[in-house]
């Protein structure tokens, strides 16, 4: 087997008979215990080789995936199918597969353009993007890998490259354009970095219009198996760095701040320093970066606040442990401060020992280790899209600052025995009102990503958004809320549905960062009394859905006065024969609907 | 390589690809009496025999082979 920058922990086997028995070997082991997804792959070419690739990343991560293809030259067909109501099949993920050599039989003749397969392209993305699916995967195409015009490309007349290319940029904007609802896989890039060997099957491309090599195929399963992650809610949000060795080279406290390896020439010096460039990179995204090592505080900071090649600085943290306490406690109390589950949190760390401990003690957190060949370490937080979501909203861009002011409230809450007179002390604002244009992709990222605070963990895409809000008998409510701290963003969001004698809450999440402050209680009262007023409902319906995560509000609506019938699967309906709750809106809370 | 060795990588490469237990791919098994024994399938057997036994099979065979004796003699005479 060869080794390439793309092992990583769920590579799959790569002789064929081995990992197609391991996929059996996941599927039973897995079975009536996994939570599904499916997809339909409408393609001109033959792409059943994907298969057992796409399935066995998916069973690794937990996810039973249904696999439909459709069948050649006939995706106009196929898409009208998936589209009748009647359809049996209605996919959540709908994979577009489409090579040029069968878009435009033309591809390849003296003086080839463009023109016609951009027509044709633009066509299946209009009809595509009319269906209901909620997720669309569209592909670039392979560029050609020789000239056909020799070393001096011609001056006036069109080239294959150049065509090619200008073809993969209308595909990227539209992908671009359609955001979050189109993603890309990025065949061209693929190639890149396979290579024309490990990508193009020639062989059974003339035999069989099967056009790809293992190798390539896994790369699509790879890129797909991160659109389903994160569709899933399965994205990471905190990323939990060691310091020396990890963030430098060399150990700071025996070194010093001069002796450590961390510069922008010299390697490794510089595999550190690229390192961090990708780090900050996903904190732009709003991954939050937290600090976990066994050192002297004032050291650690030191490089932070003073070395000039250090691009990490105080204000990218989130929060740290720097002490000398095992590890596995730091990030537990990490995942405590920061109001998250333990599974959105990656490790990364140079010790083996370290990472095994943590991998033991707290086995949701993925673990990884900073490579011996230093030179591929700046590959390492990127190549296995951990941290990808469909959409980055402005709020994750500003999650750092949200999580910032925390601590300062954390801070604050000390300060105060009577939790009332602290709670009205921070001037808390909340703003409850039906979903804005503006907040539709908000909405739908807190429905894939939100896990403890979520009673019913029912994912939407923003496609499933806009139909909800803009139907007539179902209603999106968001909370956003402030206080004297600054804002607090989007934390909330309740779906309702109108029945013909009662109301049903189909969805309630809330951001964990904001509970405590009786916020849960004022938006559930008022969404409530907005619906009834809409609707002139008199009873209500709720339902609880246990999953791993949502222990905690298992016994939510119990609070509301409603009435529980549990369920043999450990879910639990309820019933409340009035049109409103018996609770009161906590008296420091402003509540407005703008 | 003996070929009975080799006989028994490809009953269990055949095992894998079928999802068959090895004891029941009968020596005369061909594709016109094996169900599962498809044209996908096809194309993954000849894939995974090949990353299995080491050996590459020309446009002809993938085309021409069609029974378990085939896929012996055939990988017999690779392997001798």
């Amino acid at each position: 087997m060869k080794s390439t920058l793309n092992l990583s922990p769920t590579d799959a086997p790569m002789a064929l008979g081995e990992l197609l028995a391991e996929v059996d070997r996941l599927d039973d082991a897995l079975a009536g215990n996994a939570s599904g997804i499916s997809l339909l792959f409408l393609r001109n070419v033959t792409m059943e080789g994907v298969e057992p690739f796409l399935r066995f990343r998916l069973l690794k991560r937990g996810i039973r995936p249904s696999l439909r293809f459709g069948g050649y030259g006939s995706i106009r067909q196929d898409l009208a199918e998936a589209q009748s109501p009647s359809a049996a099949y209605q996919p959540n993920v709908l994979v577009l597969c489409l090579m040029l050599e069968e878009l435009d039989p033309a591809y390849g003749m003296p003086g080839w353009t463009g023109a016609r397969a951009r027509s044709e392209l633009a066509e299946l993305l209009d009809a595509v993007a009319a269906s209901n699916a909620p997720t669309i995967v569209i592909n670039t195409f392979v560029p050609p890998f020789r000239s056909e015009t020799g070393f001096q490309p011609p001056k006036t007349t069109p080239n294959m490259e150049d065509e090619v290319a200008a073809l993969n940029q209308f595909v990227r904007q539209y992908v671009r354009g359609n955001s979050p609802r189109f993603c890309l896989t990025d065949w061209e890039r693929l190639a890149r970095q396979y290579g024309e060997a490990d990508s193009m099957d020639y062989r059974y491309w003339y035999m069989s219009k099967a056009p790809f090599k293992k190798r390539f195929l896994d790369g699509i399963a790879h890129e797909l198996t991160k659109v389903v992650l994160a569709l899933k809610g399965q994205a990471k949000k905190c990323l939990v760095l060691d310091c020396d060795n990890t963030l430098w080279g060399g150990v700071v406290g025996e070194d010093g701040i001069d002796g450590i390896r961390l510069d922008g020439h010299d390697y490794p010096g510089k595999a550190f320093y690229d390192f961090q460039k990708t780090v900050l990179q996903l904190a732009d995204r709003g991954v939050l970066v937290v600090l976990c090592s066994k050192n002297n505080e004032t050291d650690v900071f030191e490089v932070l606040d003073n070395h000039p090649w250090c691009l990490i600085k105080r204000s990218h943290l989130s929060g740290f442990r720097v002490n000398w306490e095992d590890k596995a406690t730091n990030i537990a109390a990490l995942a405590q401060e920061l109001n998250l589950g333990l599974d959105s949190f990656v490790f990364v760390d140079d010790n083996p020992a370290e990472v095994e401990l943590v991998g033991q003690a707290l086995p949701e957190v993925t673990s990884l280790l900073v490579p011996q060949k230093l030179y591929e370490y700046p590959a390492l937080l990127l190549r296995d899209g951990w941290f990808d979501t469909l959409s980055v909203s402005q709020e994750d861009k500003q999650r750092a600052a949200l999580y910032q002011g925390e601590a300062q409230r954390k801070a604050e809450r000390t300060r105060f025995v009577d939790i009332d007179a602290y709670l009205s002390s921070m001037q808390i604002e909340a703003n409850i009102h039906p979903a804005s244009d503006g907040e539709v992709e908000r909405v739908a990222q807190l429905s894939q990503k939100t896990n403890q605070f979520n009673l019913t963990t029912r994912r939407y895409s923003v496609h499933d958004i806009e139909a909800l809000r803009s139907g007539s008998d179902s209603a999106v409510f968001t909370l956003t809320a402030r206080d004297r701290f600054g804002a607090l963003g989007l934390v909330g969001v309740l779906i309702a549905k109108k029945e013909p004698d009662h109301a049903v809450v189909d969805t309630l999440l809330m951001s964990c960062r904001v509970l405590g402050r009786g916020l849960e209680t004022a938006f559930v009262l008022d969404c409530m009394d907005q619906a009834r007023q809409r609707w002139n409902i008199q009873q209500w319906r709720a339902e609880y859905i246990p999953t791993k995560k949502n222990g905690q509000v298992a016994s939510f609506w119990n609070g509301f006065g409603f009435t529980p019938a549990p369920q043999d699967n450990g879910a639990c309906l309820y019933r409340l024969e009035a049109p409103a709750a018996d609770k009161q809106v906590p008296g420091y809370l402003t509540i407005r609907r703008e | 390589m003996q070929s009975e060795l080799i006989e028994q990588k490809m009953r269990k490469v055949m095992g894998q690809v079928f999802k068959l237990p090895v004891e029941s791919i009968a020596a005369d098994a061909s594709r016109e009496n094996l169900e599962q024994w498809d044209s996908l399938k096809h194309l993954n057997l000849m894939l995974a025999l090949e990353d299995a036994l080491g050996v590459e099979f020309s446009d002809a065979e993938i085309a021409e082979i069609n029974s378990y004796q085939g896929l012996v003699t055939a990988l017999r005479h690779k392997s001798s």
